[in-house]
């Protein structure tokens, strides 16, 4: 009894690590001083709280790195640390890091400079892991509250900036309906097979006990909770407006964060749970995905804000990702589907956070500096955070020597192995489409005249030079974190 | 005893319901209170499939749902009372400052 | 053949559904959280038809007597006459119609197909004591003790959040 509470402990150690640590960093804050210049309420100008949230993720992710390769399950089969767990909790604990590199100047510069947020994003990550290993689907609905609700606050929390309140409160409200669906169908899904546990609906669904019609209409239903999460089209109508609202840093972190999270919770249902009606489920993945490809993409085009470009452009690639889902039910290629998710969504990360450091770096008070237009000369007169920006564009464009290259073409591969041609058709004249609204940014930034102004931020432009190296030398190298990726089989114990 | 399937055609209902709300009204608070009318249709389907399953478990995801329904108000007025005091409005309709 | 949990239940079903309708087309605000209040209530009652008798005491104690007291204090921190002015629906609403109808329809195929659709519960054994059941599932390892502790944080991190929102914000107003 007790090592039967201490395996399931033992499970889920980094995410204890991290939520205590975050509960301590609380009390802790409180103690540190403050600056005492125009000293508005509740500021903090220490660098002691981030380094110490940098820290406690440190701690975590030394927890899933000593453990990779040794698959645990808790909780009675409730949690799972396993490849697939352990390969999300490392990019989940490196977008955090990131994105304190990212915000500690920033929400400085902004006057939001407060301690509260980085226990939020701690509590925000720890939701996000745990969502990765829930292999019941009460989990995936707590932990997926447990990573929302905190960046609600995030969004908003440069009140009273109007755009941050409105951001706040569209994420918010569609949020909120999102989990009405999911609920709603994992209630159906509990209808169809009497569990909420992934291991017996797998083992109700064997035995044949089980009616398809409400564990379609309850899977149609999680895909509509979990694609408002992760910005697939139809469910894309948030993102726009709170990307461009929250502050940069804030939409950085909810961009790779949520989608990660989201999409390992998508994968992780799916693949284990409703292998059996992928004859059902894959048309629908495959439209879902052509029409956020092609939406995302065509909208794109139009943007001249870059935060709302980026938004688009993140809507876009989600629909790459959901690409990979499509032949998650055939026979042998459920692996490959997986690894390719994965990998995409570390290409996305890197490439994602090399964009938005650069955003944040031309960020000017009074959300001045975002127009398409600040970005004229930046190659003359900053021709390092230049670079970084066109490394990033190519990169989503997925032109090599890129991560977005590596990782589209693993994804097409694994596509075109599923037989989906059409499909794949589709993702590679949507990437040529995306090419003219990436590509623009960089002509911008080097052929036309301008006299942009840039922060010199140790910590973001050490964020920026080392997420564009990224992309660049793991493309170079991509054999061990394919190996990393392929290893992230999802199976029952 | 009645048959369950009169409880979850009234979940059904009331789910839709619930969601028409949301997508017609452009009061921020009437949007909120149609999503805790979905929760409550969940909650209801969920009672009535574990009824019929004579189990525990789907009681205790009520009891989930009913945990997080509370949080997220405490959340979601505290972000509507706090864009009033910016906006003086919160009709949805009309916080629409990002234009793309 | 008509029982009287059928009557109940026809009555109950009724107020809860009409009171429904009334929160998605009510004018007045205050109004509609009253009648989410029947509503929610109504629910109540349904979930002690169920024999979820814990489940309905806690649904009005914390939906009715938490969550909506909270929207009601919002509504009077928010608006200064609690009509709203002007549509209460916006232009989409041909739209929303539609996507509803296409829920609704997708729902009801998918439910009518159930097998215990037409099942008649039976009466639940009067051992069977759900509140201590409930109580020990919750707190059981192998059964939601993790769920149950990843509620608390949750309820932790909202607390944290609607106060940092919350903050006293603006310093020219101090």
């Amino acid at each position: 009894m007790i090592g039967d509470i201490m395996t399931s402990l033992w499970a889920i150690l980094p995410v204890i690590v991290l939520a205590l640590w975050a509960c301590v960093l609380l009390l802790v804050d409180l103690w540190l001083p403050k600056d005492q210049q125009g000293s508005q309420q509740g500021e903090s100008n220490s660098p002691i709280t981030p380094l110490l949230a940098a820290l406690g993720m440190l701690t975590s992710a030394a927890i899933v790195i000593a453990r990779i390769g040794q698959p645990t399950m808790g909780f009675g089969g409730m949690m799972m640390a396993d490849g697939f767990s352990h390969f999300i909790c490392l990019l989940l604990l490196a977008s955090g890091l990131v994105t304190i590199g990212l915000s500690h100047d920033y929400m400085k510069r902004l006057g939001i400079a407060r301690g509260e947020y980085y226990v939020l994003l701690m509590f925000s990550l720890s939701g996000m892991m745990l969502m990765s290993m829930s292999a019941d689907l009460i989990m995936v609905f707590l932990s997926l509250e447990l990573l929302s609700i905190p960046l609600y606050v995030m969004a908003g929390i440069a009140t009273p900036r109007p755009s941050s309140e409105e951001a706040a409160l569209k994420y918010f409200l569609l949020g909120a309906f999102a989990s009405g669906f999911l609920v709603y169908g994992i209630g159906l899904v509990f209808g169809a097979t009497g569990s909420t546990s992934l291991q017996q609906i797998v083992a109700v669904v064997q035995s044949g006990n089980y009616n398809l019609a409400l564990i379609l209409g309850g899977a149609a239903l999680i895909i509509t909770g979990l694609g408002f999460k992760v910005a697939i089209v139809p469910f894309h109508m948030w993102t726009p407006d709170a990307y461009q609202g929250a502050p940069s840093a804030v939409t950085a972190f909810m961009s790779v964060g949520a989608k990660t999270a989201g999409f390992a919770a998508l994968l992780r249902v799916f693949v284990l749970a409703f292998p059996a009606f992928s004859a059902d489920i894959t048309p629908v993945l495959w439209g879902l995905a052509a029409l956020t490809m092609v939406l995302g993409n065509f909208a794109a085009i139009a943007q001249r804000n870059i935060k709302r470009l980026l938004a688009y452009s993140s809507i876009a690639h989600a629909g790459y990702i959901m690409m990979a889902l499509v032949p998650y039910g055939q026979d042998g290629l459920s692996a490959d589907s997986v690894a390719s998710a994965l990998f995409y969504l570390v290409a996305y990360a890197f490439t994602n956070f090399a964009a938005w450091a650069v955003v944040i770096a031309l960020e000017q008070a009074g959300e001045k500096g975002l127009e398409l237009q600040d970005y004229a000369g930046l190659g003359r007169k900053h021709p390092a955070l230049a670079a970084v920006m066109a490394v990033a564009m190519l990169s989503f464009t997925g032109v090599p020597p890129t991560l977005g290259f590596v990782g589209k073409f693993y994804l097409f591969r694994t596509v075109l192995e599923g037989g989906h041609v059409g499909l794949a058709l589709i993702g590679v004249l949507t990437s040529l489409v995306s090419a003219f609204y990436y590509l623009r940014v960089i002509v911008v930034m080097y052929m036309q005249e301008g006299e942009p102004e840039a922060r010199r931020e140790p910590w973001l432009q050490a964020m920026a030079y080392g997420s564009a190296i990224g992309v660049v030398a793991l493309s170079i190298f991509s054999a061990p974190l394919l190996f990393l990726a392929s290893q992230a089989v999802l199976k029952l114990f | 005893m009645l048959p369950i399937e009169y409880y979850t055609g009234l979940s059904v209902i009331l789910f839709t319901l619930g969601a028409l709300g949301v997508l017609i009204r452009r009061n921020a608070l009437i949007i909120f209170m149609s999503i805790e009318l979905m929760l409550n249709s969940a909650n209801l389907a969920f009672v009535s499939f574990a009824r019929s399953y004579e189990g525990m478990s789907g009681q205790i995801f009520v009891f989930f749902v009913i945990a997080v329904a509370a949080a997220e108000v405490a959340v979601g007025l505290a972000l509507i009372v706090a864009i009033f005091h910016t906006k003086r409005n919160i009709d949805v309709d009309q916080i629409n400052s990002m234009k793309g | 053949m008509i029982t009287v949990s059928l009557i109940i239940f026809l009555i109950v079903a009724v107020i809860t559904l009409g009171s429904a309708l009334m929160v998605v087309t009510a004018r007045n605000l205050v109004h509609a959280a009253l009648w989410l209040v029947v509503a929610l209530f109504g629910v109540a009652i349904l979930f002690g038809l169920l024999q979820a008798g814990f489940l309905a005491v806690v649904q009005v104690v914390i939906y009715i007597g938490a969550i909506v007291i909270l929207i009601i204090f919002a509504i009077m921190l928010t608006q200064r006459n609690a009509l709203e002015i002007g549509s209460r629906f916006n232009e989409n609403w041909g739209w929303a119609l539609g996507i509803s109808a296409l829920v609704f329809a997708a729902l009801v195929w998918a439910i009518v197909s159930w097998p215990g659709f037409h099942v008649q519960a039976q009466p639940l054994d009067a051992r069977f004591d759900s509140v201590a059941e409930l109580g020990k599932a919750l707190v059981a390892s192998n059964g939601y003790a993790l769920p149950f502790e990843l509620a608390s944080v949750l309820l932790l991190a909202a607390l944290i959040g609607a106060i940092v929102i919350a903050w006293e914000r603006k310093p020219e107003e101090r």
